[in-house]
Protein backbone atom coordinates (compact mmCIF):
# COMPACT_ATOMS: atom_id res chain seq x y z
CA UNK A 1 0.00 0.00 0.00
CA UNK A 2 1.48 3.51 -0.93
CA UNK A 3 2.50 5.46 2.33
CA UNK A 4 1.51 8.64 1.51
CA UNK A 5 -2.37 7.81 1.08
CA UNK A 6 -2.52 5.98 4.38
CA UNK A 7 -3.57 8.58 7.22
CA UNK A 8 -1.19 8.98 10.27
CA UNK A 9 -3.30 7.59 12.68
CA UNK A 10 -3.05 4.13 11.31
CA UNK A 11 0.05 2.31 13.22
CA UNK A 12 2.58 1.38 10.47
CA UNK A 13 2.56 -2.10 11.53
CA UNK A 14 -0.87 -2.42 10.11
CA UNK A 15 0.14 -0.92 6.64
CA UNK A 16 3.01 -2.96 6.36
CA UNK A 17 1.01 -5.69 7.23
CA UNK A 18 -0.85 -5.48 3.30
CA UNK A 19 1.74 -7.32 1.14
CA UNK A 20 2.17 -10.06 3.47
CA UNK A 21 -1.48 -10.64 3.46
CA UNK A 22 -1.57 -9.96 -0.20
CA UNK A 23 1.12 -12.70 -0.92
CA UNK A 24 -0.38 -14.91 1.56
CA UNK A 25 -4.39 -14.74 0.12
CA UNK A 26 -2.76 -15.29 -3.11
CA UNK A 27 -0.72 -18.29 -1.87
CA UNK A 28 -3.92 -20.02 -0.30
CA UNK A 29 -5.21 -19.28 -4.39
CA UNK A 30 -2.18 -21.22 -5.46
CA UNK A 31 -2.61 -23.93 -3.20
CA UNK A 32 -6.45 -23.99 -4.24
CA UNK A 33 -5.72 -24.03 -7.93
CA UNK A 34 -2.97 -27.07 -7.78
CA UNK A 35 -5.74 -29.07 -5.59
CA UNK A 36 -8.28 -27.90 -8.34
CA UNK A 37 -5.55 -29.50 -10.94
CA UNK A 38 -5.26 -32.95 -9.16
CA UNK A 39 -8.56 -33.45 -8.56
CA UNK A 40 -11.18 -35.65 -10.89
CA UNK A 41 -14.40 -36.22 -8.76
CA UNK A 42 -16.81 -33.03 -9.91
CA UNK A 43 -18.07 -32.22 -5.92
CA UNK A 44 -14.53 -32.15 -4.74
CA UNK A 45 -13.17 -29.60 -7.41
CA UNK A 46 -16.32 -27.50 -6.59
CA UNK A 47 -15.03 -27.62 -3.26
CA UNK A 48 -11.29 -26.65 -4.07
CA UNK A 49 -13.22 -23.63 -5.85
CA UNK A 50 -14.66 -22.06 -2.06
CA UNK A 51 -10.88 -22.19 -1.59
CA UNK A 52 -9.58 -19.66 -4.18
CA UNK A 53 -12.93 -17.85 -3.58
CA UNK A 54 -12.15 -17.42 0.68
CA UNK A 55 -8.36 -15.96 -0.82
CA UNK A 56 -10.26 -13.49 -2.93
CA UNK A 57 -12.02 -12.55 0.79
CA UNK A 58 -8.13 -12.69 2.38
CA UNK A 59 -7.02 -10.57 -0.65
CA UNK A 60 -9.63 -7.42 -0.75
CA UNK A 61 -9.82 -8.00 3.41
CA UNK A 62 -6.13 -6.80 3.62
CA UNK A 63 -6.99 -3.72 2.68
CA UNK A 64 -9.02 -2.96 5.38
CA UNK A 65 -10.78 0.54 4.36
CA UNK A 66 -14.62 0.51 4.34
CA UNK A 67 -15.10 0.92 0.52
CA UNK A 68 -13.18 -2.52 0.74
CA UNK A 69 -15.44 -3.97 3.12
CA UNK A 70 -18.16 -2.55 0.79
CA UNK A 71 -16.51 -4.91 -1.99
CA UNK A 72 -16.12 -7.94 0.98
CA UNK A 73 -19.69 -8.11 1.54
CA UNK A 74 -20.88 -8.92 -2.34
CA UNK A 75 -17.94 -10.81 -2.70
CA UNK A 76 -18.98 -13.33 -0.36
CA UNK A 77 -22.50 -13.37 -1.74
CA UNK A 78 -21.44 -13.95 -5.28
CA UNK A 79 -19.26 -16.90 -3.94
CA UNK A 80 -22.03 -18.20 -2.02
CA UNK A 81 -24.69 -17.42 -4.98
CA UNK A 82 -22.29 -18.94 -7.83
CA UNK A 83 -21.41 -22.16 -5.06
CA UNK A 84 -25.38 -22.76 -4.72
CA UNK A 85 -25.71 -22.14 -8.46
CA UNK A 86 -23.31 -24.83 -9.19
CA UNK A 87 -24.37 -27.24 -7.23
CA UNK A 88 -27.41 -27.04 -8.72
CA UNK A 89 -25.98 -27.69 -11.88
CA UNK A 90 -23.91 -29.99 -10.59
CA UNK A 91 -27.19 -32.48 -9.04
CA UNK A 92 -29.42 -31.65 -12.09
CA UNK A 93 -26.40 -32.94 -14.67
CA UNK A 94 -26.24 -36.18 -12.06
CA UNK A 95 -30.05 -36.97 -12.52
CA UNK A 96 -29.74 -36.97 -16.02
CA UNK A 97 -26.82 -38.59 -16.64
CA UNK A 98 -28.98 -41.45 -14.61
CA UNK A 99 -31.87 -42.06 -16.88
CA UNK A 100 -29.77 -42.81 -19.96
CA UNK A 101 -31.82 -42.34 -23.41
CA UNK A 102 -31.03 -40.42 -26.63
CA UNK A 103 -33.26 -39.45 -29.29
CA UNK A 104 -30.92 -38.24 -31.60
CA UNK A 105 -30.00 -41.54 -33.25
CA UNK A 106 -28.13 -40.94 -36.58
CA UNK A 107 -27.74 -43.24 -39.43
CA UNK A 108 -24.70 -43.74 -41.32
CA UNK A 109 -24.41 -40.98 -44.11
CA UNK A 110 -24.11 -42.31 -47.66
CA UNK A 111 -22.69 -40.13 -50.06
CA UNK A 112 -22.20 -40.96 -53.85
CA UNK A 113 -21.37 -37.65 -55.43
CA UNK A 114 -19.01 -37.79 -58.13
CA UNK A 115 -17.50 -34.40 -56.84
CA UNK A 116 -16.36 -36.59 -53.91
CA UNK A 117 -14.17 -39.34 -55.77
CA UNK A 118 -12.77 -37.04 -59.22
CA UNK A 119 -10.92 -34.52 -57.91
CA UNK A 120 -11.78 -33.76 -54.09
CA UNK A 121 -8.52 -32.88 -52.73
CA UNK A 122 -7.84 -29.64 -55.76
CA UNK A 123 -11.11 -28.37 -54.84
CA UNK A 124 -10.17 -28.68 -51.08
CA UNK A 125 -6.84 -27.11 -51.82
CA UNK A 126 -8.43 -24.21 -53.82
CA UNK A 127 -11.01 -23.73 -51.35
CA UNK A 128 -8.47 -23.34 -48.65
CA UNK A 129 -6.08 -21.15 -50.68
CA UNK A 130 -8.95 -18.69 -51.37
CA UNK A 131 -9.99 -18.46 -47.72
CA UNK A 132 -6.37 -17.95 -46.73
CA UNK A 133 -6.14 -14.99 -49.30
CA UNK A 134 -9.57 -13.28 -48.21
CA UNK A 135 -8.98 -14.22 -44.64
CA UNK A 136 -11.36 -12.76 -41.56
CA UNK A 137 -14.41 -14.66 -41.05
CA UNK A 138 -15.44 -15.13 -45.00
CA UNK A 139 -11.93 -16.90 -45.31
CA UNK A 140 -12.09 -18.57 -42.20
CA UNK A 141 -15.75 -19.82 -43.28
CA UNK A 142 -14.42 -20.73 -47.25
CA UNK A 143 -11.07 -22.73 -46.07
CA UNK A 144 -13.05 -24.52 -43.34
CA UNK A 145 -15.95 -25.67 -46.09
CA UNK A 146 -12.40 -26.93 -48.00
CA UNK A 147 -11.53 -28.97 -44.77
CA UNK A 148 -15.08 -30.44 -44.65
CA UNK A 149 -14.98 -31.42 -48.02
CA UNK A 150 -11.42 -32.93 -47.71
CA UNK A 151 -12.62 -35.32 -45.03
CA UNK A 152 -15.82 -35.63 -46.11
CA UNK A 153 -14.14 -37.36 -49.87
CA UNK A 154 -11.72 -39.42 -47.87
CA UNK A 155 -14.31 -41.19 -45.63
CA UNK A 156 -16.38 -41.48 -49.04
CA UNK A 157 -13.40 -43.07 -50.64
CA UNK A 158 -13.02 -45.51 -47.67
CA UNK A 159 -9.62 -43.66 -47.14
CA UNK A 160 -8.57 -43.42 -43.19
CA UNK A 161 -9.58 -39.70 -41.71
CA UNK A 162 -6.54 -38.27 -40.24
CA UNK A 163 -8.19 -36.88 -36.78
CA UNK A 164 -6.93 -33.62 -35.50
CA UNK A 165 -7.95 -33.65 -32.09
CA UNK A 166 -5.97 -30.15 -31.46
CA UNK A 167 -8.48 -28.78 -33.40
CA UNK A 168 -10.18 -27.03 -30.99
CA UNK A 169 -7.35 -25.70 -28.91
CA UNK A 170 -6.46 -23.90 -32.41
CA UNK A 171 -9.54 -22.34 -32.35
CA UNK A 172 -9.04 -21.13 -28.83
CA UNK A 173 -5.56 -20.03 -29.61
CA UNK A 174 -6.09 -18.24 -32.79
CA UNK A 175 -9.39 -16.56 -30.76
CA UNK A 176 -6.71 -15.19 -28.45
CA UNK A 177 -4.92 -13.68 -31.05
CA UNK A 178 -8.08 -12.18 -32.45
CA UNK A 179 -8.67 -10.62 -28.61
CA UNK A 180 -4.74 -9.24 -28.75
CA UNK A 181 -5.54 -7.55 -31.87
CA UNK A 182 -8.45 -6.00 -30.62
CA UNK A 183 -6.58 -4.67 -27.48
CA UNK A 184 -3.72 -3.64 -29.36
CA UNK A 185 -6.41 -1.34 -31.79
CA UNK A 186 -6.98 0.78 -28.65
CA UNK A 187 -3.67 0.61 -26.82
CA UNK A 188 -0.75 1.01 -29.23
CA UNK A 189 -2.74 2.35 -32.63
CA UNK A 190 0.53 2.93 -34.41
CA UNK A 191 0.38 -1.02 -34.46
CA UNK A 192 -2.11 -0.81 -36.53
CA UNK A 193 -1.33 -3.27 -39.54
CA UNK A 194 -0.09 -5.14 -36.93
CA UNK A 195 -2.90 -5.85 -35.07
CA UNK A 196 -5.61 -6.15 -38.30
CA UNK A 197 -3.40 -9.20 -39.60
CA UNK A 198 -3.69 -10.71 -36.37
CA UNK A 199 -7.52 -9.81 -35.94
CA UNK A 200 -7.91 -11.02 -39.42
CA UNK A 201 -5.75 -13.94 -38.93
CA UNK A 202 -7.02 -14.94 -35.98
CA UNK A 203 -10.44 -14.95 -37.32
CA UNK A 204 -9.65 -17.10 -40.66
CA UNK A 205 -7.81 -19.46 -38.15
CA UNK A 206 -10.62 -19.67 -35.71
CA UNK A 207 -13.82 -19.60 -38.39
CA UNK A 208 -11.74 -22.35 -40.15
CA UNK A 209 -11.46 -24.72 -37.34
CA UNK A 210 -14.73 -24.43 -35.97
CA UNK A 211 -15.97 -25.84 -39.27
CA UNK A 212 -13.74 -28.24 -39.24
CA UNK A 213 -15.09 -29.37 -36.06
CA UNK A 214 -18.64 -30.29 -37.49
CA UNK A 215 -16.29 -33.19 -38.69
CA UNK A 216 -15.38 -34.10 -35.72
CA UNK A 217 -18.90 -33.37 -34.04
CA UNK A 218 -20.28 -35.85 -36.95
CA UNK A 219 -17.65 -38.47 -35.91
CA UNK A 220 -18.60 -38.68 -32.52
CA UNK A 221 -22.48 -39.35 -34.00
CA UNK A 222 -21.36 -41.71 -35.91
CA UNK A 223 -19.59 -43.21 -32.69
CA UNK A 224 -23.20 -43.29 -30.44
CA UNK A 225 -25.26 -45.11 -33.30
CA UNK B 1 -5.05 9.17 -19.82
CA UNK B 2 -7.57 11.98 -19.38
CA UNK B 3 -11.20 11.12 -19.29
CA UNK B 4 -11.96 13.94 -22.29
CA UNK B 5 -9.69 12.21 -24.20
CA UNK B 6 -11.95 8.86 -24.44
CA UNK B 7 -15.46 7.73 -26.00
CA UNK B 8 -15.93 11.42 -27.15
CA UNK B 9 -16.57 15.28 -25.26
CA UNK B 10 -17.70 14.69 -21.59
CA UNK B 11 -21.58 15.53 -21.63
CA UNK B 12 -21.87 16.14 -17.84
CA UNK B 13 -22.00 13.92 -14.57
CA UNK B 14 -23.77 12.88 -12.05
CA UNK B 15 -22.46 13.42 -8.83
CA UNK B 16 -24.42 10.97 -6.22
CA UNK B 17 -22.17 11.75 -3.48
CA UNK B 18 -18.83 9.28 -3.16
CA UNK B 19 -19.69 8.09 -6.52
CA UNK B 20 -19.68 10.04 -9.37
CA UNK B 21 -21.52 9.41 -12.84
CA UNK B 22 -20.04 10.87 -16.38
CA UNK B 23 -21.81 10.70 -19.31
CA UNK B 24 -20.25 10.99 -22.69
CA UNK B 25 -21.09 9.85 -26.20
CA UNK B 26 -19.49 6.33 -26.28
CA UNK B 27 -21.13 5.36 -22.91
CA UNK B 28 -24.37 6.56 -23.79
CA UNK B 29 -24.67 4.38 -27.35
CA UNK B 30 -23.75 1.31 -25.59
CA UNK B 31 -26.01 2.00 -22.60
CA UNK B 32 -29.08 2.48 -25.03
CA UNK B 33 -27.79 -0.18 -27.27
CA UNK B 34 -27.89 -2.97 -24.74
CA UNK B 35 -31.06 -1.51 -23.51
CA UNK B 36 -32.80 -1.64 -26.86
CA UNK B 37 -31.54 -5.50 -27.22
CA UNK B 38 -33.14 -6.71 -23.49
CA UNK B 39 -36.23 -5.04 -24.70
CA UNK B 40 -36.24 -6.96 -27.70
CA UNK B 41 -35.34 -9.87 -25.56
CA UNK B 42 -37.99 -8.77 -23.13
CA UNK B 43 -41.02 -8.91 -25.64
CA UNK B 44 -39.62 -12.30 -27.84
CA UNK B 45 -40.57 -15.31 -27.33
CA UNK B 46 -37.95 -18.89 -27.78
CA UNK B 47 -37.01 -20.02 -31.23
CA UNK B 48 -37.79 -24.62 -31.48
CA UNK B 49 -34.78 -25.52 -32.20
CA UNK B 50 -34.86 -27.82 -35.01
CA UNK B 51 -32.41 -30.44 -35.05
CA UNK B 52 -31.78 -32.08 -38.79
CA UNK B 53 -30.89 -35.80 -38.82
CA UNK B 54 -28.03 -37.32 -40.46
CA UNK B 55 -28.85 -39.26 -43.54
CA UNK B 56 -32.90 -38.41 -43.52
CA UNK B 57 -35.49 -35.93 -43.82
CA UNK B 58 -36.58 -36.25 -40.52
CA UNK B 59 -35.91 -33.39 -38.10
CA UNK B 60 -36.14 -33.34 -34.48
CA UNK B 61 -37.79 -30.39 -32.36
CA UNK B 62 -36.32 -29.01 -29.26
CA UNK B 63 -38.97 -27.06 -27.77
CA UNK B 64 -39.31 -24.91 -24.56
CA UNK B 65 -41.17 -25.34 -21.44
CA UNK B 66 -42.99 -22.53 -20.33
CA UNK B 67 -42.24 -22.42 -16.90
CA UNK B 68 -38.40 -22.64 -18.26
CA UNK B 69 -39.12 -19.69 -20.50
CA UNK B 70 -40.44 -17.56 -17.57
CA UNK B 71 -37.54 -17.90 -15.44
CA UNK B 72 -35.22 -17.76 -18.53
CA UNK B 73 -36.51 -14.52 -19.86
CA UNK B 74 -36.03 -13.06 -16.45
CA UNK B 75 -32.59 -14.02 -15.90
CA UNK B 76 -31.76 -12.43 -19.33
CA UNK B 77 -33.69 -8.81 -18.84
CA UNK B 78 -31.32 -8.88 -15.64
CA UNK B 79 -28.27 -9.94 -17.56
CA UNK B 80 -29.69 -7.35 -19.95
CA UNK B 81 -29.87 -4.32 -17.37
CA UNK B 82 -26.44 -5.17 -15.07
CA UNK B 83 -24.29 -4.83 -18.61
CA UNK B 84 -26.54 -1.84 -19.43
CA UNK B 85 -25.33 -0.38 -15.85
CA UNK B 86 -21.70 -1.67 -16.44
CA UNK B 87 -21.56 0.31 -19.45
CA UNK B 88 -22.69 3.89 -17.81
CA UNK B 89 -21.02 3.33 -14.22
CA UNK B 90 -18.21 5.79 -13.65
CA UNK B 91 -17.10 3.95 -10.56
CA UNK B 92 -14.69 0.85 -10.73
CA UNK B 93 -16.65 -0.70 -7.30
CA UNK B 94 -20.25 -0.38 -9.52
CA UNK B 95 -18.48 -2.23 -12.29
CA UNK B 96 -17.30 -5.19 -10.56
CA UNK B 97 -20.25 -5.82 -8.95
CA UNK B 98 -22.20 -5.68 -12.14
CA UNK B 99 -19.75 -8.18 -13.63
CA UNK B 100 -20.13 -10.21 -10.84
CA UNK B 101 -23.89 -10.24 -11.27
CA UNK B 102 -23.59 -10.99 -15.19
CA UNK B 103 -21.28 -14.33 -14.46
CA UNK B 104 -24.07 -15.51 -12.16
CA UNK B 105 -26.95 -14.76 -14.10
CA UNK B 106 -25.34 -16.36 -17.17
CA UNK B 107 -25.21 -19.68 -14.97
CA UNK B 108 -28.34 -19.49 -14.29
CA UNK B 109 -29.83 -18.89 -17.91
CA UNK B 110 -28.78 -22.30 -18.86
CA UNK B 111 -28.72 -24.05 -15.62
CA UNK B 112 -32.37 -25.37 -16.56
CA UNK B 113 -31.31 -27.15 -19.45
CA UNK B 114 -32.17 -31.12 -20.17
CA UNK B 115 -29.11 -31.47 -22.31
CA UNK B 116 -25.81 -33.12 -20.17
CA UNK B 117 -23.31 -31.71 -22.64
CA UNK B 118 -24.83 -27.78 -21.82
CA UNK B 119 -25.08 -28.69 -18.03
CA UNK B 120 -21.50 -30.13 -18.30
CA UNK B 121 -20.40 -27.21 -19.90
CA UNK B 122 -22.49 -24.92 -17.66
CA UNK B 123 -20.94 -26.46 -14.98
CA UNK B 124 -17.40 -26.03 -15.90
CA UNK B 125 -18.41 -22.00 -17.04
CA UNK B 126 -19.23 -21.96 -13.50
CA UNK B 127 -15.74 -23.31 -12.21
CA UNK B 128 -14.18 -20.74 -13.91
CA UNK B 129 -16.18 -17.77 -12.88
CA UNK B 130 -15.69 -18.69 -9.32
CA UNK B 131 -12.21 -19.08 -9.56
CA UNK B 132 -12.41 -15.43 -12.07
CA UNK B 133 -13.99 -13.59 -8.61
CA UNK B 134 -10.28 -13.96 -7.04
CA UNK B 135 -8.49 -11.69 -9.88
CA UNK B 136 -11.54 -9.43 -10.06
CA UNK B 137 -12.15 -8.22 -7.04
CA UNK B 138 -8.64 -9.21 -6.17
CA UNK B 139 -7.53 -7.09 -8.92
CA UNK B 140 -10.15 -4.32 -7.53
CA UNK B 141 -8.74 -3.78 -4.23
CA UNK B 142 -5.37 -3.73 -5.58
CA UNK B 143 -5.94 -0.57 -7.27
CA UNK B 144 -7.73 0.96 -4.14
CA UNK B 145 -4.42 0.21 -2.52
CA UNK B 146 -2.46 1.46 -4.66
CA UNK B 147 -4.85 4.57 -4.71
CA UNK B 148 -7.34 4.87 -2.21
CA UNK B 149 -10.06 5.32 -4.58
CA UNK B 150 -12.62 3.32 -7.29
CA UNK B 151 -13.67 6.67 -8.90
CA UNK B 152 -12.97 6.34 -12.34
CA UNK B 153 -13.07 10.27 -12.64
CA UNK B 154 -10.19 10.10 -10.03
CA UNK B 155 -8.30 7.10 -10.94
CA UNK B 156 -7.99 9.18 -14.42
CA UNK B 157 -6.11 11.87 -12.94
CA UNK B 158 -3.69 9.97 -10.70
CA UNK B 159 -0.64 8.54 -12.87
CA UNK B 160 -0.29 4.86 -12.97
CA UNK B 161 2.15 3.06 -10.63
CA UNK B 162 3.00 -0.86 -10.60
CA UNK B 163 0.41 -1.31 -8.11
CA UNK B 164 -1.95 -0.14 -10.20
CA UNK B 165 -0.93 -1.50 -13.43
CA UNK B 166 -0.39 -4.78 -12.12
CA UNK B 167 -4.09 -4.70 -10.21
CA UNK B 168 -5.26 -3.48 -14.27
CA UNK B 169 -4.11 -6.39 -15.59
CA UNK B 170 -5.49 -8.94 -12.58
CA UNK B 171 -8.66 -7.50 -13.40
CA UNK B 172 -8.44 -7.83 -17.12
CA UNK B 173 -7.88 -11.53 -16.13
CA UNK B 174 -10.93 -11.16 -13.60
CA UNK B 175 -13.06 -10.13 -16.50
CA UNK B 176 -12.27 -12.39 -19.64
CA UNK B 177 -12.93 -15.34 -16.71
CA UNK B 178 -16.07 -13.67 -15.27
CA UNK B 179 -17.54 -13.01 -19.10
CA UNK B 180 -15.88 -16.21 -20.24
CA UNK B 181 -14.00 -14.87 -23.54
CA UNK B 182 -10.79 -16.03 -25.05
CA UNK B 183 -8.63 -18.07 -23.11
CA UNK B 184 -11.94 -19.51 -20.93
CA UNK B 185 -13.87 -19.52 -23.79
CA UNK B 186 -14.26 -23.19 -24.18
CA UNK B 187 -15.67 -23.68 -21.02
CA UNK B 188 -18.73 -21.68 -22.09
CA UNK B 189 -18.48 -22.84 -25.85
CA UNK B 190 -20.97 -25.80 -25.32
CA UNK B 191 -23.51 -23.53 -23.68
CA UNK B 192 -25.05 -22.07 -27.02
CA UNK B 193 -26.12 -25.42 -27.69
CA UNK B 194 -28.88 -24.63 -25.80
CA UNK B 195 -32.30 -24.67 -27.18
CA UNK B 196 -33.72 -21.13 -26.85
CA UNK B 197 -31.95 -18.81 -28.76
CA UNK B 198 -32.55 -15.08 -27.75
CA UNK B 199 -32.01 -15.47 -24.24
CA UNK B 200 -29.17 -17.54 -25.19
CA UNK B 201 -27.82 -14.55 -27.15
CA UNK B 202 -27.92 -12.25 -24.12
CA UNK B 203 -24.74 -14.23 -22.79
CA UNK B 204 -22.28 -13.50 -26.26
CA UNK B 205 -23.82 -9.75 -26.42
CA UNK B 206 -22.90 -8.97 -22.74
CA UNK B 207 -19.61 -10.36 -22.95
CA UNK B 208 -18.78 -8.40 -25.88
CA UNK B 209 -19.77 -4.98 -24.41
CA UNK B 210 -17.78 -5.65 -21.16
CA UNK B 211 -14.80 -6.11 -23.23
CA UNK B 212 -15.54 -3.30 -25.34
CA UNK B 213 -16.11 -0.83 -22.09
CA UNK B 214 -13.23 -2.50 -20.19
CA UNK B 215 -10.61 -2.05 -22.51
CA UNK B 216 -11.94 1.88 -21.69
CA UNK B 217 -11.63 1.27 -18.43
CA UNK B 218 -7.95 0.14 -18.71
CA UNK B 219 -7.16 3.07 -20.54
CA UNK B 220 -8.17 5.25 -18.02
CA UNK B 221 -6.43 3.86 -15.82
CA UNK B 222 -3.21 3.11 -16.92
Amino acid sequence: MVASIVPQLVPAFYSLMYTTVLYGGLIVAFIGLIGIAMEKRDIQVLILTDIVGLAMLIIVAAVGTDLSEALILPGLVVELAEIMAISEILISHEMRKKDVHTSFTPIPLNIDMEIMTTAPNFIALLLIGYGVFLSGFTGGAVAGGGIVIYVLSRKVRGLPVVVLDGVGAISGISWCLWIIGFLFFFILPQYWLLSLFLAALGLLLKVASKIGLIGIMMREEYGRK
Amino acid sequence: MLIENLGGNLMGTIPLGDIVLYLNSLHIFLFVTILVFTALIAISRTETQVEAMFGSLDENKVSVGKKEFKQRRFLAIICGIATAGAMITGDLFNFTLFMALIGIVNIGIVSAVKHVDVLNSAYQYGLIAMMCGLPLFGGAAMILAATGTLSLFELAAIPASPMMIFGALVMLIGVCGESGIAPFFASKAEMFRTPGSPFILIIHLSSLFIIVRFVEILLIIL
